[in-house]
């Protein structure tokens, strides 16, 4: 876990939402992330498995600290500094320029009243870059992402985009500012499965020719299988496996993950036979002590 | 003057590199975006102006639009062309009936109500929207400011609008107008002291909302500053409701602007505003009906018509929410 090559490591991480916040306001402090160590080094893909409310998707917001009402403890330390509890300043410096991050629906993820290009420039220009260098960062990183006529689209709204060219420049917007990591949460879940493949392609060239890391959020195993070196697999709270893609997929460990891997449907199942659920593996294997 | 001819020496020399580059617009106007969002105002009123009239617009609508735009050509016409002078005092022709020679007949000391109505148009109409501009001008900064700062400061600036709210408008504005002296810049303070804290809860509450979309914790996450979110990405996207709550109370504050006036509170007496009219006419109600009736009709005419314009861009800013009528 302790390795020095790494850009992202975060260790014994514990995420609670604190008694006086939560809804009841009364029972206690609730403990949704339970002391979880990840590290992820340049370049690298980690795929961040698990079902919802397993607390995948809070691990990564945790990163950037993105709800300020929630409880984090134990260390998060991006190229050796430590970000829990670092000003906002600092924080707002490592958003976009160092560390970005993507959401699932790209239909919501644009600001409906600005234009593409003064989006996709924005991240650049707070950083004090010049406005024409800006945008002709943005319609080349744009061009990279496969948007046709980059240079006449910069002025488009983003309701004239269909729900793949939005995440592309989503991505685009993410990736301007050069990072170094980029945490994709759910980023093709609400893309169709052509578009879906296209993007996650997309997202894999650009991590191989940026040298980017990425945190891969996700419930589904398939594309797990295609794009990540790693795989770390949670489990209500907490970080239940963590392997090599082969590894995870050839020899999994924990009931659950078998469950997963064990519920993927087969095509060349006899049609009549039952899906086998993750419940069946956990009641199988008495992995059900997690509860 | 300096500035002006500054103004004239950047203009071209901004213009000149980006002739034929086609990023040239999405270029240009932005600065100036960034910092009052002008552009999506400007877009907006630009979208609205042309739809005012269009064949998807309703009937209803249509005849709103016509009656204010009916009200303010009067007022604008009013204010150079007028059938009699409205101050000229002529007792020999005091308390005359509506006939040929005057419409409208005339007051107690024989000036042309019809003249001094035109008159007040202008007035009535030009500070009930300097009102409503300045308190919602007011109100934006304040829930702007509101927004951005933590909880618990937030919560105490919306107690002290709550405690503003708390006195009857028209009290407030009375005392104030009252205390500040007779005239209608007393009356434009007061009505904005009176009506900016409604303005601020309600804008305060649509921009929270705005907030928490999720394009602008996306903008967040590219490391914008909070106010640079504010300005650029949540306020854009919050004017639609302030736009529909800033016309509705357009006919509010017609109509209280004219109450103002009618308690005495208003322009000294020789202005011609309508309110000031109907408490002038009050005491001769039975025999000249005229006097206080014509401005009461306007002040009415006013207020429905702004109403209904309110109602009109609400139907135009959010299509699917079905009219109130």
């Amino acid at each position: 876990m302790n390795d020095a090559g790494a850009l992202l490591s975060i260790e014994n991480l514990t995420v609670s939402l604190p008694e006086r916040e939560r809804i009841a306001g009364r029972g206690g402090d609730l403990t949704l992330v339970d002391s979880l160590s990840l590290a992820i080094r340049p370049g690298e893909r980690l795929a961040l498995v698990g079902e919802s409310g397993s607390g995948k998707s809070l691990t990564a917001r945790s990163i950037l600290q993105l709800d300020p009402g929630l409880r984090l403890e134990g260390s998060i330390t991006w190229k050796g500094s430590e970000l829990l509890g670092a000003p906002r300043r600092v924080l707002q410096r490592v958003r976009g320029g160092e560390i970005s991050m993507i959401f699932q629906d790209p239909m919501t993820a644009l600001n409906p009243v600005l234009t593409i290009g003064e989006q996709v420039a924005e991240p650049l220009l707070v950083r004090g870059v010049p406005r024409r260098k800006a945008y002709a960062r943005a319609v080349e990183m744009l061009d990279r992402l496969g948007v046709p006529k980059a240079r006449e689209r910069m002025r488009a709204y983003p309701g004239q985009f269909s729900g793949g060219m939005r995440q592309r420049v989503v991505m685009a917007a993410a990736l301007v500012a050069q990072p170094q990591l980029l945490i994709a949460d759910e980023p093709t879940t609400a893309l169709d499965v052509r578009v879906q493949e296209q993007v996650l392609d997309l997202l894999e060239e650009q991590s191989r020719e940026l040298n980017l890391a990425v945190l891969f959020i996700t419930h589904d195993l398939a594309i797990v299988a295609g794009l990540a070196h790693r795989v770390a697999v949670m489990f209500r709270g907490r970080l239940v496996e963590e392997k090599l893609v082969d590894d995870l997929f050839e020899r999994p460990e924990h009931p659950y993950t078998r469950g997963l891997i064990g519920s993927i449907p087969r095509l060349d199942l006899d049609p009549d036979t039952r899906l086998t659920t993750v419940e069946d593996y956990l009641v199988l294997e008495g992995g059900a002590q997690h509860a | 003057m300096k500035s002006e001819t500054a103004d004239a020496h950047a203009a071209p020399l901004a213009d000149v590199p980006a002739v034929d580059d086609p990023l040239r617009l999405a270029d240009a106007p932005s600065e100036i975006a960034a910092a009052l969002s002008a552009g999506a105002i400007g877009g907006a009123a630009g979208r609205l102006g042309r739809r005012l009239f269009g064949r998807r617009t309703a009937v209803v609508d249509r005849i709103a639009f016509g009656l204010v735009l009916l009200l303010v050509v009067v007022a604008v016409v009013g204010s150079f062309a007028r059938p009699y002078d409205p101050f000229a005092v002529q007792t020999s022709s005091a308390l005359l009936p509506p006939s040929s020679a005057h419409l409208l007949g005339t007051d107690d000391v024989g000036r042309d109500v019809l003249s001094r109505l035109l008159a007040g148009a202008g007035l009535t109409l030009l500070s009930a929207a300097a009102i409503v501009v300045l308190a919602a001008a007011v109100g934006i900064v304040v829930a702007s400011v509101a927004a951005l700062l933590p909880r618990r400061v937030d919560e105490i600036i919306m107690r002290a609008c709550d405690i503003f709210m708390s006195i009857p408008s028209l009290v407030l504005a009375l005392g104030l107008a009252a205390a500040l002296g007779p005239s209608m810049l007393s009356i434009i303070v007061a009505m904005v002291a009176a009506s900016w804290p409604s303005t601020a809860r309600l804008t305060r509450g649509i921009l929270r909302e705005t907030m928490s979309s999720s394009y602008v914790e996306s903008a967040g996450i590219l490391g914008m500053s909070r106010v640079r979110l504010m300005l650029r990405h949540v306020l854009p996207n919050s004017l639609d409701a302030i736009y529909v709550q800033a016309s509705m109370e357009i006919s509010g504050t017609i109509v209280m602007i004219s109450g103002l006036a009618f308690l005495g509170v208003g322009a000294p007496p020789p202005s011609p505003d309508w309110g000031s009219m109907i408490a002038e006419g009050q005491q001769y109600i039975t025999t000249a009906w005229w006097i206080s009736l014509f401005p009461g009709l306007a002040i009415s005419v006013g207020a429905i018509a702004f109403g209904l314009v309110g109602d009109a861009v609400r139907s135009f800013v959010d299509p699917t929410a079905r009219r109130s009528s």
